[in-house]
């Protein structure tokens, strides 16, 4: 079972900045800072707010959403859902209870697939902002994943169309940027914790400027095949502070592949 | 960027997206060790020789100087789309006649040394000759073993083949940056230390500088594990690549890529062409076969032609990794020189 040890040793392993998601922020705190002190970001050359820079979070959102303890190699944290707990329908339940007792094998994030929006932002991993007229566009050390949020006046290309990071449009509200995303397909999760959805998925989210290192990242939830009601996460978006930060990169189907590769009794080409 | 592209990636992803990951398996079970299948090309065994390093030479050797526009910091204004080099792109590095439908006769991307072949040791050579026999490909001179299949045909990226595709080139202080299909690269322009050697990558770490109208790009901290083409033309952890990006004229970037590493190379050598803006320069490049499957061009009224879409590489065509697998080829860690 060598994918078991490889799952289990990158979970355990203190590697990829884990350390850094043990400094926990005070999520409402910043969140009644955002509304209590406007703050007016500098413009692009395009009239944008300029939302440029390599950000990260900074908490456990990507092992659970929700309120959760500690666990070996799993620092506790409180839950960034607001109201605290997701509102999955009583169906549902039962699905997500399967996925967590079986998340070595089913987890999406352990076959190293594009892991769908928003669950790649609160991942322990930088990411960039880059703005242009058309379009503001958002890289991901993780897997280099380049996702193109279009500004160009086109609406979402009509479906049925099951992307993995999903169709992104945008759109400015004052300084905050608005993401409408569909187009999903229903196998990714938000978590490793086995919260998942539908391919009826549809998130909008929000980048609101707080401070000059600082944004408000909000993703409002709506799946009708899986939760009784709309549901939003909030979380800040930190800017890095390092000198000569940059995005380097976590190829990780590159190291899974190469890994399994030479097991004789490696079961992970069996599965796809 | 999808209409008109050479580019079969992006191109590809304008269509239907649930026939193109079907056929994408399929036409990866047929050409095992040819690199990403959705939109390959396919060419007439009649076709001219497809222009590249030879002949851009002697074209831009006729060209009058140019002056880029500058950005308002001041240096040379690269931005915009900049396509593939055409043909069958980084699907085999040297010069060759016609060898099957989607190898067709191409001339050489090596502009220097003259005679258009890489030039290795020969203890390199003997290892790039060992993997070319050993491709699978059922094209003449082969050992009948399966060594390694091209590592774009797990869709892994790496460089230089990154700077070869289609890229929209975006400029900021301090930075230089290019979007693609597939990925990005982020380039600082702002005189920072390279990381220390230990550190490797895929994509390897870019720095770059301004000479006068050219972006030089020193890209080290390489993994070893890319190779330049399909055919197992191969670099190793110790290779240093100095890119030089500058305008031949308006339309017309001429990239041209030095390849340093005295571990597997008798000499520095050279790859040169032309990236063109989508819808510019020569159009004729070989002839595809009429009604192949081929790099469909989106209509050019597709409101969302100028839009890369989601590849999903890895996620489609994991299954094409397990069969190459099951068919014995070897996962490609890299050369080492003998000891």
């Amino acid at each position: 079972m060598r994918f078991r040890q490889w799952y289990e040793s990158i979970r355990l392993r203190p590697a990829v900045g884990w350390a850094a998601v043990l400094v926990l922020a005070p999520m409402q705190g910043i969140a009644q800072t955002a509304e209590s002190a406007p703050y007016t970001p500098p413009r692009t050359v395009d009239g944008q707010p300029d939302l440029r820079g390599v950000w990260q979070v900074l908490n456990t959102a990507a092992w659970d959403l929700e309120d959760h303890g500690a666990s070996l190699g799993v620092p506790a944290g409180q839950s960034v859902v607001v109201g605290r707990t997701i509102p999955y329908l009583e169906s549902a339940l039962e699905k997500r209870r399967e996925n967590f007792e079986q998340r070595a094998t089913l987890d999406p994030e352990n076959r190293c697939y594009l892991p769908g929006v928003p669950r790649i932002t609160y991942m322990p991993f930088p990411f960039q902002i880059i703005q242009q007229a058309d379009k503001v566009t958002i890289a991901y050390e993780y897997l280099r994943t380049v996702r193109y949020i279009h500004m160009n006046g086109n609406p979402h290309p009509p479906g049925p169309i099951d992307w993995w990071m999903g169709d992104s449009r945008g759109r400015w509200e004052g300084d905050t940027l608005v993401v409408d995303v569909i187009h999903f397909n229903d196998r990714t999760w938000f978590d490793r914790a086995g919260n998942f959805h539908s391919d009826a998925l549809h998130v909008v989210e929000r980048y609101t400027p707080t401070g000059p290192d600082h944004l408000l990242y909000e993703a409002t939830i709506e799946d009708p095949q899986v939760f009784s009601r709309p549901w939003t996460i909030r979380m800040p978006l930190y800017r890095r502070q390092e000198q000569h930060v940059e995005l380097l990169e976590y190829q990780c189907h590159a190291y899974l592949l190469e890994e399994e590769w030479d097991n004789p009794e490696s079961t992970f080409f069996d599965t796809h | 960027m999808n209409q008109r592209s050479e580019n079969p990636i992006p191109t590809a992803i304008a269509g239907s997206l649930v026939a193109l990951a079907a056929l994408a398996a399929a036409l990866q079970v047929l050409f095992l060790a040819s690199g990403p299948a959705a939109g390959q090309a396919f060419w007439r065994e009649d076709a001219p020789k497809i222009p590249m390093a030879p002949t851009w030479l002697a074209e831009k050797a006729l060209l009058q100087p140019y002056s880029p526009p500058r950005t308002p910091e001041g240096v040379p204004d690269l931005q915009g789309v900049w396509g593939a080099p055409g043909g069958d792109g980084l699907s085999y590095l040297e010069d060759h006649e016609y060898v099957d439908i989607t190898t067709p006769a191409q001339e050489t991307f090596v502009s220097d040394p003259p005679d258009g072949k890489v030039p290795y040791t020969p203890w390199a050579l003997a290892k790039r000759n060992e993997i070319f026999a050993g491709l699978g490909r059922g094209w003449p001179g082969e050992s009948g073993d399966r060594l390694y299949s091209s590592p774009q045909s797990y869709c892994l990226y790496f460089m230089p083949e990154f700077s070869f595709e289609e890229v929209e080139i975006v400029q900021q202080a301090g930075a230089v940056i290019m979007l693609g299909a597939v990925g990005f690269r982020v380039i600082p322009t702002d005189g920072r230390p390279q990381m220390n050697d230990s550190a490797k990558f895929w994509y390897g770490t870019s720095r770059g500088r301004w000479e006068g109208d050219t972006l030089v790009v020193e890209v080290t901290n390489l993994n070893g594990k890319g190779w330049f083409d399909s055919t197992g033309h191969f670099y190793s952890g110790n290779t240093r690549m100095i890119e030089r990006w500058s305008l031949a004229d308006a339309d017309t970037m001429d990239y041209e890529v030095t390849i340093e590493d005295p571990t597997i190379y008798a000499r520095p050598w050279k790859m040169n062409f032309p990236k063109r803006r989508p819808g510019t320069g020569p159009q004729a490049r070989g002839v595809r076969l009429p009604g192949a499957v081929s790099a469909g061009a989106a209509p050019i009224e597709d409101p969302y032609a100028n839009e890369y879409w989601e590849v999903g590489c890895y996620e489609g065509n994991a299954p094409s990794a397990a069969s190459l697998r099951a068919l014995g080829f070897q996962w490609f860690r890299g050369v080492l020189p003998p000891p």
